[in-house]
């Protein structure tokens, strides 16, 4: 193992100040709109600290360093766009605002005013399977970072899986989002005090990071033991990404930022939608260094295994960066990173098991009971809803195996309901003419595509005999570019939207 | 260093090293003093209730 006992202390001292400060907040839980959305109470500083600390988990620590090994600098080229998108999406108030100002708990919640209680129900269940289906890989990302930063053995995997279940769990289902918001300001602020560190040390370990730029450049000219297959600065000029790439990726953080559920659940906790609009753009900045920062460890992480003989045996594009700093962090330093990469996973886990557990009964239970329940009742059932996730995480996680990169994974999955999400709530909030009809054929339509590439996907990686004997194997591949698969499922949401609105006049309920 | 997404890119990671510190003490101390806030807004909920 990498870590001493000075570093095993500073991650004993982080676990168990979270879990207190987590457990102490579930007093304060009277019903399921405090367990859900804090009861409204969330300020601008505590929303930006929260969303911050939601949004960096260690899944993304994982494939952005990913994305930095294939791609070197120019795999933070999404971070830009997502900066990018957040600004706009504050500074106009599009979607946000008056989704902020209808005073729902969810989006779903929000389609039953605007279309009918069936697309709610319909919203719901795309919304819980992408999501669910994304969260899937956190579990198993997280525990591969621990295991390879700590020289754990891997067959551990599971069990420390287990037990980083074990620990969200508890606070999540007993405080809800009270537990989640301040036990993401803590998060916070040991991730920052992590990440800063551990870039330093990186870039320092590079000539201050000039080093880096000339090992990356000899990298792409093929002057290096290993060779970087696209261009590790241009975008626009990589193989893996390009103009179409960049493009599909922008629209994706523009649906990202106005419709993911995690995201979208700061906004409806905040105090007002002035607040929100100033939070999105206060945290904007903030997604540049949460791409941006990683994939330097990842193109770092590169740079040192070409110039050590490759990869070791066991170690691919996903666990080198973990592998790379076990070797450069000194003690006390490791452990300040360890605890900080904890965090990161707490605070996401917690953060995304919270929000699909209100969507699954707000807009999914809910509104097939004939009776509603008791006070009581309604928060047992949420609570229960948390455990049942975190289950489905632990067995998800380690069955299914990623056939590509972590980051295509997460985009396509997310598309299954982004996409339609994202068609359903501009059209409902800008389009008069949008109807329950067009929202159906949306959702529908728009998670074909994305449930198509993941099936297709699976079979092609494990049986391409199947598509070669029918003279489709250079079909698939073009097929299977996860560009393809995303903007085919915008464009088919938005057509069902459209066609299906116009093909009926129905009552339309303006919000 | 003359390649403009060479120059981009680094100049974009030192203004995130240092946004990243400076908003561990900003929104640290903001936050932090809002959560006093909503924790006293909550016990008088709970007190009414």
């Amino acid at each position: 193992m990498t870590l001493t006992l000075i570093d095993w202390l500073i991650v004993g001292i982080y676990l168990v100040g979270c879990m207190t400060v987590g457990l102490m907040m579930r007093r304060y839980v009277k019903g399921v709109e405090d367990f859900a959305v804090a009861g409204r109470e969330m300020d601008v500083n505590l929303g930006i600290a929260s969303l911050a600390a939601t949004e960096l988990g260690l899944v993304t620590i994982m494939y952005t360093a990913q994305l930095g090994f294939e791609n070197g600098l120019a795999g933070a080229t999404v971070g830009v766009l997502m900066c990018l998108a957040m600004w706009i999406v504050g500074k106009t108030g599009f979607v946000i605002e008056p989704l902020r100002d209808a005073g729902v708990m969810t989006i779903p919640e929000l389609f039953e005013k605007r279309f009918s209680v069936r697309v709610r129900w319909l919203a719901g269940l795309f919304v819980v399977l992408g999501g669910l289906l994304n969260m899937g890989v956190f579990l198993n990302l997280g525990g591969k970072f621990l295991v390879w930063s700590t020289g754990m053995p891997p067959e551990w995997l599971k069990w420390v899986m287990t037990a980083l279940l074990g620990l969200v769990l508890l606070y999540t289902a007993l405080g809800g989002m009270l537990s989640v918001l301040v036990t993401d300001y803590l998060q916070f602020l040991v991730m920052g005090v992590g990440l800063v560190i551990t870039t330093v040390l990186v870039l320092h370990a590079n000539g201050n990071g000039f080093g880096l730029v000339a090992d990356l450049k000899a990298a792409w000219t093929g002057k290096a033991g290993m060779k970087m297959t696209s261009d590790p600065f241009n975008p626009f000029l990589s193989d893996k990404m390009g103009w179409g790439y960049v493009l599909w990726m922008f629209v994706f953080q523009m649906a990202v930022v106005t419709t993911w559920q995690t995201t979208i659940s700061r906004v409806l906790s905040a105090r007002d939608s002035a607040t929100a609009k100033s939070m999105y753009q206060r945290t904007a900045f903030y997604f540049v260094g949460r791409f941006l920062l990683p994939v330097l460890w990842g193109a770092a992480a590169f740079v040192y295994f070409s110039k050590n003989g490759g990869l070791p045996e066991g170690i691919d594009s996903q666990t080198a960066m973990p592998r790379y700093l076990s070797t450069i962090l000194p003690a006390g330093i490791i452990g300040i990173v360890i605890a900080a990469m904890l965090a990161a996973e707490m605070s996401t886990d917690s953060g995304y098991l919270l929000t699909w557990a209100t969507v699954i009964y707000n807009d999914i239970i809910s509104p097939c009971l004939k009776k509603p329940l008791s006070k009581a009742g309604r928060l047992l059932l949420t609570r229960s809803i948390v455990i049942g996730i975190g289950i489905f995480l632990l067995f998800y996680g380690l069955w299914y195996q990623l056939p590509g990169n972590a980051w295509d994974y997460m985009a396509v999955t997310g598309s299954i309901y982004l996409s339609s999400v994202f068609t359903l709530l501009v059209a409902g909030l800008y389009w008069p003419r949008a109807n329950e009809v067009g929202a159906i054929s949306a959702l529908i339509l728009g998670a074909i595509g994305p449930i198509t590439f993941l099936i297709v996907e699976q079979i092609w990686t494990a049986h391409p005999e199947i598509f070669q004997s029918r003279g489709l194997a250079n079909v698939i591949p073009v097929i299977l570019k996860p560009a393809v698969a995303g903007f085919s499922s915008f464009g088919l949401a938005a057509l069902g939207m459209l066609i299906g609105s116009l093909s009926k006049s129905n009552n339309t309920n303006p919000i | 260093m003359s390649d403009p997404f060479v120059l981009f890119w680094m100049l974009l990671a030192a203004a995130s090293i240092l946004w990243y510190a400076f908003l561990v003490f900003y929104v640290g101390i903001k936050a932090g003093k809002e959560i006093l806030i909503m924790r006293k807004t909550l016990t008088k909920e709970k007190i009414t209730e």
